[in-house]
């Protein structure tokens, strides 16, 4: 009588049960650590995300960090070259991510991103680009923002207040409402951390010199000669203050805190400020339904294009000393699937980067739908320049913007400052 | 010729040295690691440049010295660090010495609940009190403003912690009203262990009011006076959080001071060479001071 591993077929089945069943005995716990910003709505996001991840995924486990904004800046170059790495992190495309790829911190993801399932065969080429250095993937934009003028729609009405076209309207609207009480600030600014009129400055600029006027400087790439040289760096500074002395802006702007230029809009204080899409979850907190919003205006004259406008992307990186690579991939092309896209538009109020299916968000206000819409009809984006930027000629820019709001240093000798950053910092690019 | 394996028994001090270097070592252990080993990273990194992210480390010599020394920004901070330095000794030692004097001599009842009220700033975190003073100091929400405008002034137009030539007396104003508290307290205690026979002896020898302070009064809390002043200077040198959080070093880095600036350049910039330059020279003023502060003391 033959045994039981005498008869080949036994043996071939035997074989394929025990080959079935040793992967899944050897597969081993995955933990994917991740840190992003403490934005709201963003522990809830990665909370319900990493559980249905697990539903195709059960070996990986998430462990979520979530960090303020300026604590993150510090933190995460610090924690990528120490030996406790996250696996997956949130950063902004530009210079941020550009020197994590630099420094062969953010891992390349070009293969697995493009692969079948992969957010490469997901999103646009336009927000592939946002985390595409020298051809190759480093990251997956989640979201972008963008920035608008909000304005109050009943005080507009009430005051029959038409809605500017250029830049000069605006500057006039803000004298109408001066006119009505001289102790309404029409657009607060709160430029205490420096970050809100660098934002202006960013599409100032491009409403000045339009994109492909300013591109080259902000690379680095024009020939030392000719380096910010532009006389309209010195005129978008012309227009920031020409809104200024309309008395759009607070008295103090540069001690002001952006919160409080906030609150005065939100609390119908204020009539207008020039927000981002994030200021509309704080709106809807504070129970102010009741505005509109528009483009900031193109500036006479100009070289703008009206279809372009402020656009942020930010996203997810993968940390080159991941032991998780392929798992890291998988977890961020889920993040922006379409259905992660709209329970990321619930429960944060981003733009979500694959919008797909934004029109099943549940609780999305009229003004989110109006802004996916507008933004979805962008020509251009618009990065912002303390992004966008070398680090030390932001720094530079942030600074001698303050100076020009404080009149203590003229538009022409603002520039002359960056100029000076940017010559410094080109001189210490390698050689090409 | 001495038998080397034979050893003699120790002597009780022998005992007593060995026994005193074991209860030290943890402390040496921990000063080693925490403030020997990172100071002696910082002054070999000052002598480099790179970025917290690059592994490479480019030998510049001298270079990041050279270059605090032409960078107007390190001058401003250092000029700031000191000024805040001697403004702090005036306002809190000074304020302090006065407020203990009057609560010693001339307050006769409730002298626990101003002696409260005073210090309670001192148990609250810098960065909580500079979250307060930026709300108080808020040009369009604060309560200051109003109180400037209701008294028929005109605040200052760029605000308080705008305006470059106003905001470093500002922070000078919130140092000294956390810190006063403290060195109240200690002055308090110096007057206190004056014995009062002295007074009394001197008055009948003539010597009251001014004369009683000067002969008196003052060689008695001297001790006192150094080591409160020594605080102020090194709170002064290591000043971060109040600027950060109030100002983060504006307008345009007119209220950087060595710390924030170094951060800047180190955490922002990429400059870690350089920031590690700027700390080195930070840790040779500190070190100056510590010196100083062990010769007054020997000498009091």
């Amino acid at each position: 009588m033959k045994t039981f591993l005498q008869r080949p077929v036994h043996i071939m089945a035997f074989a394929v049960g025990l080959l079935s069943v040793v992967p899944a005995a050897l597969a081993q716990d995955v933990t994917l650590k991740m840190w992003t910003l403490d934005n709201p709505g963003y522990p809830e996001f990665i909370a319900q995300a990493a559980e249905a991840f697990k539903k195709t995924h059960p070996d990986v486990t998430i462990e979520h960090q979530t960090f303020p904004g300026d604590a993150y800046k510090t933190s995460l170059p610090v924690a990528l070259v120490g030996s406790d790495a996250p696996d997956v992190f949130f950063n902004w495309s530009g210079d941020a991510a550009k020197r994590l790829v630099r420094d062969g911190l953010a891992l390349g993801i070009t293969d697995a991103a493009m692969a079948k399932g992969g957010f490469g065969t997901e999103l646009g080429a336009g927000l592939l680009d946002a985390f595409r250095y020298d051809g190759k993937l480093y990251g997956a934009a989640a979201d972008a923002v963008s920035k608008y003028v909000f304005y109050n729609k009943d005080y507009f009405a009430t005051n029959k207040i038409a809605l500017p076209k250029t830049m000069a309207e605006l500057a006039g609207v803000c004298k109408a409402v001066r006119a009505i009480d001289p102790d309404t600030v029409p657009m607060p600014l709160g430029n205490k951390t420096r970050w809100k009129a660098i934002h202006w400055m960013t599409m100032l600029n491009e409403r000045v010199m339009g994109i492909d006027g300013t591109a080259a400087d902000y690379d680095l790439a024009r020939p030392a000669d000719a380096l910010f040289t532009d006389p309209g760096y010195a005129q978008a500074f012309d227009e920031l203050l020409k809104l200024q002395d309309a008395g759009c802006f607070e008295e103090a702007p540069n001690a002001t805190e952006y919160t409080v230029a906030d609150a005065m809009f939100a609390t119908q204080a204020s009539p207008m400020e020039f927000c981002g899409t994030w200021c509309t979850a704080g709106l809807d907190a504070a129970g102010f339904t009741n505005y509109g919003f528009f483009r900031l205006p193109l500036v006479e004259g100009g070289k703008g294009d009206a279809g372009a406008n402020f656009l942020v992307p930010e996203g997810f990186q993968v940390s080159s000393k991941t032991q998780h690579a392929k798992e890291a991939v998988e977890w961020i092309s889920f993040l922006v699937s379409p259905e992660q896209g709209a329970k990321f538009a619930e429960l944060t109020k981003f733009l979500p980067s694959n919008p797909k299916m934004i029109d099943s968000v549940p609780n999305a206000t009229p003004q989110f739908r109006e802004i996916v819409a507008d933004m979805g009809t962008f020509t251009r984006g618009v990065n912002v320049l303390d992004v966008l930027l070398e680090a030390s000629v932001a720094d530079a820019y942030l600074n001698a913007t303050v100076e020009v709001l404080n009149r203590t240093v003229t538009p022409a000798e603002a520039v002359a400052q960056i100029r000076q950053a940017a010559l410094a910092a080109q001189a210490k690019l390698p050689a090409k | 010729m001495t038998d080397v394996t034979q050893q003699e028994p120790r002597s009780p001090r022998g005992r007593r040295d060995v026994l005193s270097g074991a209860m030290l070592l943890p402390a040496l252990v921990l000063v080693g690691l925490f403030i020997l080993a990172p100071a002696a990273y910082a002054i070999v990194g000052s002598f480099f440049e790179f970025t917290i992210t690059s592994r490479n480390w480019v030998f510049v010599g001298f270079g990041n010295y050279a270059r605090a020394a032409g960078d107007p920004v390190f001058w401003t901070a250092l000029r700031n660090n000191a000024f805040l330095i001697v403004g702090s000794a005036i306002t809190q030692v000074g304020l302090g010495t006065i407020l203990a004097a009057i609560l010693d001599r001339g307050v006769r009842r409730g002298n626990a609940i101003y002696r409260t009220i005073i210090f309670m700033p001192v148990v609250v975190s810098s960065i909580a009190v500079a979250f307060v003073w930026i709300l108080i100091l808020d040009p369009n929400v604060g309560p200051l403003n109003a109180i400037v405008k209701s008294l028929g002034f005109r605040p200052p137009k760029l605000g308080w912690l705008g305006d470059p030539q106003i905001s470093l007396w500002m922070l000078l104003v919130i140092a000294a009203w956390q810190n006063v508290g403290f060195q109240m307290i200690l002055v308090l205690a110096g007057l206190q262990s004056i014995p009062k026979e002295l007074y009394e002896a001197a008055a009948l020898d003539g010597a009251r009011g001014f004369r009683a302070f000067r002969y008196i009064t003052l060689p008695g809390i001297r001790n006192v006076l150094i080591v409160g002043t020594l605080i102020t200077v090194v709170g002064g040198l290591k000043v971060f959080d109040l600027v950060f959080v109030t100002t983060g070093g504006g307008p345009a880095n007119a209220t950087q001071v060595l710390g924030t600036y170094s951060y800047l350049q180190a955490f922002r910039l990429g400059n870690m060479g350089y920031a590690n330059a700027m700390s080195v020279v930070l840790l040779a003023i500190a070190v100056l001071f510590g010196w100083l502060q062990l010769r007054l003391s020997r000498k009091a």
